[in-house]
């Protein structure tokens, strides 16, 4: 792997040549930057992937079943195993989705679950992203550079190839499309991930589109070329978000979403990857009951850990929150992207104080978690290698079977004291080997 | 993909006029600046008479210093490589990653012959870059109408600009050509008896009429 060490300068030009970067919003400015890649890869052995493949899967199908629960008979409200008000008091869960079952009955097509690996290495599950879960093009193009800049590497490891997840994509939508044209759908070239955008939309042969490019009729969605043709189209993969998907239904100022297009979806006329709504499965208050669904809805014991996690929403959890304060990780749940994130330990006592009394204010808006004291990985600095907080994000498609990509995106945190690894708060990536043998 | 919307059309439009632009900005500047290495006089005063661009050069040194790499000069030749990129980079998904990374080159070979102690050597690679993205736009750019509409906006400014530049009437016409058999195949709505109208302009000498026409008769 040593060559592959010594290719990093090549690689990051090739990432640069690609335009492989990310925006960002800098004091109202927006910048496109690269996004550091560090060539020491995060290697998954293949019993250990195989381990992780089925915990993930089993993940994903468990939160699929309750998104169709939830907006359709709701039995595990009925059955006493998520309170109610739990469910309805979540920012992600949306009335206008009640009674819409949605193409194959697919709520989640692509779910973004974020790993950390503990130093005994146990796995555990820190988030379910299911709405608009970004990162995969990342090891995607990465492992596509540096298996030029670096073949021997290649040739003597023997690492699955990850270039399928194109592929995997579009049969993803394939699956649900309802006859008609395939389009990804962006806010546009300002969004913070738009190189993603654009070059999943290359490499499925989908085409990128923003919201003013289409247009309903009938409860049909259209794509009008420069000729005056008009295409139906059959899938939707949306990288906007739900409250911005439709101005008719959500929020009116919306100039990025396409008005009407729920009710199209509502008549079954087209399908919307992941499906709206899908916020209620991946609120962090929601993370908590993750492990019992997987038992309520497939009848199995969960294969991967959730962090243990406490939701001050209970008075027995709150109270253990409080007196333990110090040694918890607090997520205010309304936030994501590493924010809305604090560690007990690091709070001033001013800022403890009013935090305690927001949580016991609002108990809903909070979950506490233990702090995992995670494996570092080793990236190469200009000082030599150096160890960082990093996780991983495994990609899950659903499609006529559920997916487990091999790979996934390694983020790591380039600060030597921080356990925030997101690419906004200047953390970097790395490519996620799954060994073949 | 063969089909795309009237924003998509405008964008590969004026993809290929930026990269134009571009292209024979570069090769007019390095001629102009061999001569003016010799000259005295403020020469360049009379390019930008001539391409309608503001003078907001002190003298002749600052203009060769500036018009190719200062950004913050809206007819700059770096600006002009900025907006081809602008258009490009919404473009991946229809001209394909590796077609767009050339005008990504392109911007970063500027910027370094903007530092270096030879611009037009380092012009050079701008200009190698800008050829690889024609090819590359060739090759790997399955629908016929959409590459045309690129590259009939590379023909529209290479004819605005020659134009412009005094170049003789036969290169024009052998340009007028070549447009009018590729906006044929670009399915844009326009003027068909323009290029007619121009071939007689330049006949007569009426260069401003012609730059005036060519710039207007393309709905796009």
């Amino acid at each position: 792997m040593d060559d592959l060490f010594k290719q990093t300068e090549t690689v990051n030009g090739l990432l640069a040549r690609y335009g492989v970067k990310f925006g960002i919003y800098k004091d109202g400015v927006f910048k496109e930057q690269l996004f550091p890649f560090d060539p020491i890869p995060r290697v998954i052995t293949k019993k250990e992937f195989e381990y992780l493949e089925r915990g993930l899967a089993q993940r994903v199908d468990a939160l699929n079943h309750f998104l169709a629960d939830v907006y359709g008979e709701k039995r595990i409200i009925k059955d006493g195993v998520i309170p109610e008000e739990f469910v309805f008091s979540s920012s992600g869960y949306l009335r206008e989705c009640e009674g819409i079952v949605p193409p194959k009955g697919i709520h989640s097509h692509i779910s973004g679950i974020d790993l950390v690996q503990a130093k005994d290495g146990t796995w555990y599950v820190l988030e379910d992203n299911l709405r608009v879960p970004s990162g995969a093009s990342y090891p995607l193009i990465a492992r596509d550079l540096t298996r030029k800049s670096s073949p021997d590497t290649f040739r003597h490891n023997h690492v699955e190839d990850n270039r399928d997840y194109a592929d995997l994509l579009k049969q993803t939508m394939d699956n649900v499309n309802t006859g008609g044209i395939n389009v990804v759908l962006t806010p546009g070239r300002y969004n913070a991930a738009y190189f993603e955008h654009s070059y999943l939309a290359e490499k499925t042969g989908s085409v990128l589109v923003t919201g003013q490019n289409l247009t309903v009729e009938d409860n049909v969605v259209y794509y009008i070329d420069y000729k005056g043709n008009k295409l139906k189209v059959g899938v939707v993969y949306r990288r906007i978000s739900d409250e911005y998907m439709d101005p008719l239904e959500f929020v009116e100022e919306s100039l990025i979403g396409v008005p009407h297009i729920m009710a199209a979806y509502r008549a079954g006329n087209v399908a919307l990857i992941n499906a709206p709504g899908n916020g209620i499965a991946d609120d962090k208050g929601i993370y908590y009951f993750v492990p019992k669904m997987i038992r309520y809805y497939l009848n199995e014991e969960p294969i991967l850990n959730n962090a243990p996690t406490y939701l001050p929403f209970y008075e027995e959890d709150r109270k253990f929150v409080l007196e333990n304060f110090d040694r918890l990780v607090i997520k205010d749940v309304a936030e994501a992207g590493g924010y809305g994130v604090v560690f007990g330990s690091k709070l001033s006592p001013e800022q403890k104080g009013s935090l305690i009394e927001l949580i016991k204010n609002e108990p809903r808006r909070f979950i506490a978690q233990e702090v995992i004291d995670f494996k570092d990985l080793d990236i190469l600095e200009k000082e030599g290698r150096v160890f960082r907080k990093a996780d991983l994000r495994a990609f899950v498609l659903t499609g006529s079977k559920t997916m487990v990509w091999k790979s996934g995106l390694t983020r790591f945190s380039r600060n030597p004291d921080s356990f925030i690894v997101n690419s906004s708060q200047g953390g970097g990536f790395k490519d996620t080997w799954v060994l073949s043998r | 993909m063969s089909h795309i919307t009237t924003e998509r059309a405008n964008e590969l439009f004026w993809l290929g006029r930026y990269a134009e632009r571009v292209y024979t900005t570069v090769n007019e500047f390095s001629s102009g600046f061999d001569r003016m290495i010799d000259e005295s006089s403020d020469s360049h005063q009379e390019y930008c008479r001539r391409v309608n661009i503001p003078d907001v050069y002190a003298d002749k040194d600052d203009f060769l210093s500036r018009y190719p790499f200062d950004d913050s000069i809206p007819d700059s030749i770096i600006s002009n490589l900025i907006r081809a990129y602008d258009n490009a980079v919404v473009l991946r998904d229809d001209i394909g990653s590796d077609t767009l990374a050339y005008v990504q080159m392109a911007v970063y070979d500027m910027r370094k012959a903007a530092i270096g102690k030879a611009p037009l050597v380092g012009l050079l690679k701008v200009i190698d870059d800008l050829y690889a993205f024609w090819g590359c736009l060739d090759d790997s750019m399955a629908s016929q109408s959409e590459r045309s509409i690129v590259k009939t906006g590379r023909r529209v400014e290479r004819v605005d600009l020659y134009l412009r530049f005094g170049i003789p009437e036969d290169r024009i016409q052998h340009e007028l050509n070549r447009l009018e058999t590729r906006i044929r195949l670009t399915g844009l709505k326009y003027d068909v008896s323009a290029i007619g109208k121009i071939r007689e302009m330049v006949s007569a000498g009426d260069r401003r009429g012609a730059v005036i026409l060519i710039e207007s008769f393309i709905d796009v």
